[in-house]
């Protein structure tokens, strides 16, 4: 853990009336998948664009591949790959007529510039369908070009935003095993995502933002153990008379920590949360509600999440 | 060269919209096609305005009569219209009801007595009146411009006060022997008046009315008109499109590239001007291969004048974009603009009859320099010396937005 490629240090980003980063600092190892966790409209894509030199951080600064973000921001875009959360791309070109212009955007021309748009073709499993435009691809495909492009230059970190949002899960499988596949080739990758899955699948660190902040940073057994022994509880309810009354009486019971309320779906954070299942319906049933479903699940990212913040990861 | 790169993505996006193709080549062409259908034979050769059949009542007993009547009856306008006289109004008018006639000036009784400053500076007002014929299209259009240009230079010698009678003399070869007599007649009878006497507000090109001769082109009026009108429609829709890349973060992926900020606008908007020029071009084509539309004899001029309007129009496109507050109002303000200019800068009709404000109006726009200098080419078979303020009113627009633009779209996207 002494080599990081990318770090940034105490990065803010505020506008008139809002303060969207507030102080976020981590590095990232080279090799490394990291991810930012966090529910929308919690300064990833902020923090991502001021990576990317987008937006000019209003304190802070970032350190890439020995590179400053704030100071050297054409020597930062030569080695980082972009892969917006929106599909930046043209409809009305074909798949490869966008590989080429975006690689040409990178500088890459001649046969170098045509050796890397059949490479990351192949990447994206699409070179069969290289010349109709991306107006006719599924979501899927369409996300997938969108990371073609990103990796055209061969990036030494590659910024994925948000990925997988609005796709099929058979595309979703896709591309996290095209992450994979890429970091197994040596791709550093800094990851966003509001799925708990994702992160956790892809990264072995993660770092958890909410509101601006970074509000825990770790291994995936670091950041899990800050939950103890708590099992996530989700029960399906309906008819509950007075929720208010039902969360104050179901945190006053033994083992129970957190009651929230999400739509219909209480969610309640209790250790060895089995024993204890009986008491809890009860409670349920005695503020006039009826359970519906139960899922009890070990302590994960989700936990960890309702833990800091009190809040549902999908909040 | 990342900016040339750009600029032809963006042209070879544009020529595969196929709504933009109609909006840039077919709206134009069958615009004008029907236009000149109602003009006539579009058959493609020009339509021959010779021998218009017009009578003059000149009741009026004084010079100014006398000049209407030596004008018109002058060998310049001899073949252009065939010209009688008659001195009973109703008669006349009749006439044009029964077909024989598509015009009939009147200048009434007193007519010069009541416009002439007396010996104390004194003068009145007094109107020559024009009747057409209302199922002809063309030639009371040209009656009337005759009339108009004669009654305008009365005017303003009238008003300027000046016109000595040698200076009138001198532009007698312009404007026809009558006309110079004219001018001496009132030089001579205001400076009896001990008038203070200014500069002259002849305007020479009045004269060119008195060419003869001449055989009307619709589409040499129409076509750079429709051209120039549906020029700054695309020019503007082209400038929208550096907010639909904000809107499709395909501007922010730019930007994450090591292009630089300027570079990008540079080739955004130069891509508007060479979709511009390639529209431009293939309508001219087009229209002389369709409609048989000579776009004059002056190539040089020619191509520079197309490349300016292209410059201006996508100029202007690119500042109203870069001073819009999103890419909604730049599209509503980029078509009232295109239609406000259009209609005053002479795209639908000759500006050549507008006066004060509205003259100084029609100057703000592109159309209007753009059309002077396209008629001055293909009606008037003019040069490069008869565009030249045509192109230099155009260069100075093009470079003024294009810098104003670069500057608002750098401070707008480099947050």
């Amino acid at each position: 853990m002494s080599n990081p490629i990318l770090q940034a240090q105490n990065l803010h980003k505020r506008y008139e009336k809002v303060h969207a980063v507030q102080g976020i600092s981590f590095d990232i190892q080279q090799g490394e998948i990291f991810s930012l966790l966090g529910p929308n409209g919690a300064g990833k894509t902020t923090t991502i664009s001021m990576l990317s030199c987008l937006l000019s951080a209003t304190e802070g600064d970032a350190v890439i591949d020995g590179h400053s973000v704030g100071t050297q921001a054409d020597a930062v875009k030569r080695v980082i790959g972009v892969v917006p959360q929106e599909i930046a791309l043209y409809p009305d070109l074909t798949a490869r007529e966008n590989l080429m212009f975006w690689g040409k955007m990178y500088s890459l021309s001649g046969a170098h510039l045509k050796q890397r748009v059949a490479e990351t073709l192949e990447i994206a499993g699409l070179s069969d369908r290289a010349n109709e435009k991306v107006e006719t691809y599924s979501g899927g495909m369409k996300r997938r070009i969108n990371i073609a492009v990103g990796l055209l230059h061969e990036p030494k970190v590659l910024f994925m935003d948000e990925p997988t949002v609005g796709i099929d899960p058979q595309s979703r499988r896709r591309i996290l095993d095209t992450v994979l596949e890429l970091n197994q080739r040596g791709l550093t990758v800094l990851y966003t995502t509001h799925y708990m899955e994702e992160a956790a699948e892809l990264s072995r660190r993660i770092g958890i933002v909410d509101h601006g902040k970074l509000i825990a940073l770790g291994t995936q057994d670091e950041l899990t153990k800050l939950v103890g022994e708590r099992d996530t509880v989700r029960i399906g309810i309906s008819s509950v008379n007075d929720t208010d009354a039902l969360l104050a009486a179901l945190t006053k019971l033994s083992g129970v920590d957190h009651a929230a309320l999400e739509e219909d779906e209480l969610v309640l954070q209790a250790t060895n949360a089995n024993a204890h299942l009986s008491q809890i319906i009860g409670a349920i049933g005695a503020a006039g509600g009826q359970v519906k479903s139960i899922k009890v699940a070990e302590p994960n990212l989700e936990a960890v999440f309702l833990h800091l913040t009190g809040r549902a990861l999908r909040d | 060269m990342k900016a040339l790169q750009i600029a032809v993505k963006d042209t070879l996006t544009r020529f595969r919209d196929w709504k933009a193709l109609a909006g840039m080549f077919a709206a134009p062409l069958i615009i004008s096609a029907m236009i000149g259908l109602a003009f006539g034979d579009l058959g493609g050769d020009e339509t021959p305005i010779e021998n218009i059949p017009v009578v003059l009542v000149n009741l009026d007993a004084g010079e100014l009569g006398q000049a209407y009547e030596d004008v018109l009856t002058s060998p310049d306008l001899a073949d252009l219209i065939a010209l009688e006289t008659m001195q009973d109004p109703q008669a006349a008018k009749a006439r044009i009801e029964a077909g024989e006639l598509r015009a009939v000036i009147v200048i009434p009784a007193g007519f010069s007595e009541t416009v002439i400053p007396d010996s104390q500076g004194n003068s009145g007002q007094a109107n020559v009146e024009l009747y057409t014929d209302p199922t002809a299209e063309i030639s009371p259009v040209i009656v009337r411009s005759i009339v108009e240009r004669i009654t305008a230079a009365i005017n303003s010698t009238l008003l300027a006060g000046q016109v000595a009678g040698q200076q009138a003399a001198g532009y007698a070869p312009l404007l026809g022997p009558a006309m110079g007599q004219l001018g001496a007649a009132i030089g001579a009878e205001l400076q009896s008046g001990n008038l203070n006497l200014q500069e002259s507000l002849l305007d020479l090109e009045v004269v060119s009315t008195g060419e003869t001769g001449e055989s009307f082109d619709p589409f040499a009026f129409f076509i750079p008109g429709m051209a120039v009108f549906f020029l700054m429609f695309s020019m503007f829709e082209g400038s929208r499109s550096i907010l639909q890349e904000e809107r499709h973060w395909t501007l922010q992926r730019l930007m994450s590239t090591p292009t630089p900020t300027w570079e990008i606008i540079l080739g955004k908007m130069g891509g508007t001007f060479l979709t511009g020029l390639l529209q431009f071009t293939i309508l001219m084509l087009s229209s002389t291969y369709l409609f048989g539309v000579s776009w004059g004899t002056s190539i040089l001029g020619l191509a520079i004048l197309v490349v300016l309007t292209v410059f201006a129009a996508s100029g202007l496109g690119a500042m109203l974009t870069a001073f819009s507050r999103n890419e909604n109002q730049a599209g509503v303000v980029g078509s009232a603009v295109s239609l406000v200019f259009g209609a005053l800068g002479g795209s639908f009709f000759p500006t050549d009859g507008l006066t004060g404000i509205i003259n100084i109006a029609s100057k703000l726009t592109v159309n209007r320099w753009a059309m002077d200098g396209f008629l001055a080419l293909t009606v008037n078979r003019g040069g490069l010396a008869d565009i030249q303020t045509s192109i230099l009113v155009l260069a100075v627009i093009g470079s003024v937005t294009f810098v104003l633009a670069t500057l608002a779209f750098q401070k707008r996207f480099v947050k």
